[in-house]
């Protein structure tokens, strides 16, 4: 879980443009959306993609990632859970 | 003066002239179903496909061989039967666009690679493929042509212009309107950002769960009613107001109280001098996507209050969301209700829900005197026409030569000022060119004091170029698969104007040219008309282009290559 967290938090960096920011500096457990990363809806169309490209899973309805995105740590439980691959 | 409207065409999904479009409206026939023309992997998203082959449209349109972006031959086909029955030469053609010549360019991609297909390559401009419908529209006869490309208000903006144009005496007749095909690029585009219904359509509808694309082309020809009388010409309706504002809330989404939308409804009631109650009907933007229909649910029921709502439609269920093009083909059906006295009915539509608009389900009829046309842009690009059966006086403009107060340019763009103006978290998702038009464009405003200009108007040759070439390059290395959305949604024309309108809270004037090496002179004569006009008193000018080096290497074929440029220019009127 933890080495899924890692990797989750570099890919989510990547994927969303955060320049200047490491793994270290993303709380496991703080809000992605609203404080926190302080991220808007672009941000979670692409962490949808992000799990379909990385994980093989496919949300259909983009409100479903609103409980998925809570903080990295629900994110990562979610893709353990629901990975293809 | 007395805006006349004295010819209209159209094509779309449910007709390929002004009598089929109407047949099809009043036998409620929607024109959604299959692509056959487009090649996408997506086939089981519906479309509202013009049903004809390039190789038809060619045709019936006569260009014979000529390399034609899809969108030129479905805008020269409506032109053509507007123009035939104003029955009148124009000399000017505003023409709004997005796609472009995009389809060519998906379509040849490879080719240009292999350094094949090089004919196709100009055609790729948004101000190219309106250039090649004005080439087989008149002989020997000069018009100004321009492209406002603002996303899915592009042609009500072109129709603005057009207005003011005549009503500053830049223009005696004026061709107005836009035209967009179907492309892959945009299909994929609206896809990444899960907002296409793999059924028909369903605006207002509680279950509605997104939007279907259409294409086509609709055009007005306007005139003062002066020039039609005097001229014996039939006056089909008359332009009773308009105006644009910026939502200026997120480069997709609409906000959700609508204030941009709810602005521009109440300007253009206000230039007609019209209280909410004197419409008769509202044929809205009502894509079907939740958010939009949420939105402009909120703006409308703000304006017009819940009691004396107006009949209400949208059309988008027979046509489709023709983007660009959609606010031609609607005004067009605007016009044909009033002749034909109906409201034409929101189609699928079965379910109200609380806060949403509840639409007009089958065909009313009823005479229709006013009408409210609503077109809404990526961007927060949100514009609003009233189509009056009788004539409204509109105010004339003196021209007038605005005062440069300010230019920052590309060297004067520091690292220093990017890093003052542009903080990471707006950055983070533009490119560097982008963030240099961003610097240059805050501190403009900062030093001449003019925080919130009137009008934020973007000139610019290719647009958001940089990003445009990432998504087509994914889009066709992964067979159209897994997009990124943020390439896309940075990819329109008019991204630079209304991102900087989103950073600063801007509700004002907002458009974007795309004019080849005239952009910057479409972009001008649009405040300048604007400021004789008193519309405006302050403007924001930007001059936007970024290098491509892939882009360059198919740009090389023909001799040329992009050319990087930022600039931003703060006028006023006195």
């Amino acid at each position: 879980m933890e080495q899924l967290i890692e990797q989750l938090k570099s890919q989510i960096i990547e994927a969303l443009n955060f320049e200047d920011m490491t793994p270290a500096d993303i709380d496991t457990d703080a809000p992605l959306f609203g404080e926190g990363l302080g991220l808007d809806s672009i941000d979670a169309l692409e962490l949808i993609m992000l799990m379909d490209r990385e994980y093989g899973i496919k949300l259909a309805d983009p409100k479903a990632g609103k409980a998925i995105f809570q903080s990295v740590r629900t994110m990562a439980e979610y893709i353990q859970a629901n990975r293809t691959k | 003066m007395r805006i006349a409207i004295t010819g209209i065409g159209v094509i779309s999904a449910i007709g390929a002239n002004c009598d089929e479009t109407l047949h099809s409206l009043l036998a409620e026939k929607s024109g959604i179903g299959s692509m056959r023309c487009l090649r996408s992997v997506h086939t089981d998203l519906p479309v509202g496909e013009v049903p004809f082959s390039d190789e038809e449209l060619k045709r019936m349109t006569g260009t014979g061989d000529e390399p034609m972006p899809r969108t030129s031959l479905l805008g020269l086909k409506a032109a053509r039967e507007a123009i035939g029955m104003s029955g009148a030469p124009f000399d000017a053609f505003i023409s709004g666009t997005t796609v472009g010549g995009m389809d060519l360019t998906e379509q040849h991609w490879l080719d240009y690679q292999e350094g094949k297909a090089a004919e196709n390559i100009r055609l790729h401009e948004a101000g190219e493929s309106t250039n090649a419908i004005v080439r087989h529209l008149q002989n020997n006869q000069t018009a100004n042509v321009f492209t406002p490309s603002t996303a899915c208000s592009s042609a009500l903006n072109a129709i603005m212009l057009g207005a003011n144009m005549l009503r500053t005496g830049q223009a005696k007749r004026v061709v107005a309107g836009g035209a967009e095909s179907l492309s892959r690029f945009h299909l994929n585009g609206f896809n990444t950002l899960m907002i296409l219904s793999d059924q028909p359509c369903r605006p207002f509808d509680a279950n509605r769960n997104g939007l279907n694309l259409g294409e086509g082309a609709g055009y007005l020809v306007i005139e003062s009613e002066e020039d039609a009388l005097a001229r014996g010409a039939k006056i089909l309706a008359y332009i009773g107001g308009y105006a644009n504002s910026c939502d200026a809330y997120h480069q997709t989404a609409s906000s959700p109280e609508g204030e941009g939308a709810y602005l521009a409804m109440k300007g253009a009631l206000e230039m007609a001098g019209l209280q909410p109650s004197e419409i008769d009907y509202i044929n809205a933007h009502g894509t079907a996507t939740s958010n939009n229909d949420a939105s402009e649910s909120a703006s409308v029921t703000r304006l017009f209050g819940v009691c004396k709502m107006p009949a209400i439609s949208s059309t988008k269920a027979f046509t489709g969301h023709t983007t660009s093009a959609s606010g031609g083909i609607e005004a067009v059906i605007c016009i044909l209700a009033m002749q034909h006295g109906f409201v034409p009915a929101n189609l699928h539509w079965s379910e109200a829900a609380e806060g949403l608009i509840r639409p007009v389900t089958r065909t009313e009829h009823i005479p229709l005197r006013h009408i409210l046309c609503n077109a809404f842009g990526f961007g927060g690009n949100e514009s609003a026409l009233i189509i009056s059966a009788e004539a409204t006086e509109l105010s004339k403009g003196k021209m007038i030569k605005p005062v440069l107060v300010k230019t920052i340019n590309d060297q004067m763009i520091s690292d220093q000022m990017i890093r003052e103006e542009v903080s990471p978290a707006e950055a983070r998702r533009m490119t560097l060119q982008m963030r240099r038009i961003v610097a240059a464009a805050k501190r403009a405003m900062k030093e001449t004091a003019v925080e919130m200009p009137d009008a934020i108007v973007c000139a610019t040759q290719y647009g958001c170029m940089l990003q445009s070439m990432r998504f087509l390059q994914d889009m066709i290395d992964s067979g159209e698969q897994q997009l990124k959305p943020t390439p896309f949604i940075q990819s329109t024309h008019n991204t630079i104007a209304s991102l900087i309108a989103i950073l600063t809270g801007n509700h004002g004037y907002n458009a974007t040219y795309s004019q080849g090496r005239q952009s910057l002179a479409c972009a001008l004569l649009d405040i300048e008309t604007q400021m004789a006009l008193g519309q405006i008193k302050t403007a924001l000018v930007l001059k936007f282009d970024e290098e491509v080096e892939v882009w360059d290497r198919v740009l090389a074929l023909v001799g040329e290559k992009t050319r990087a440029v930022a600039r931003a220019y703060v006028y006023n009127k006195e």
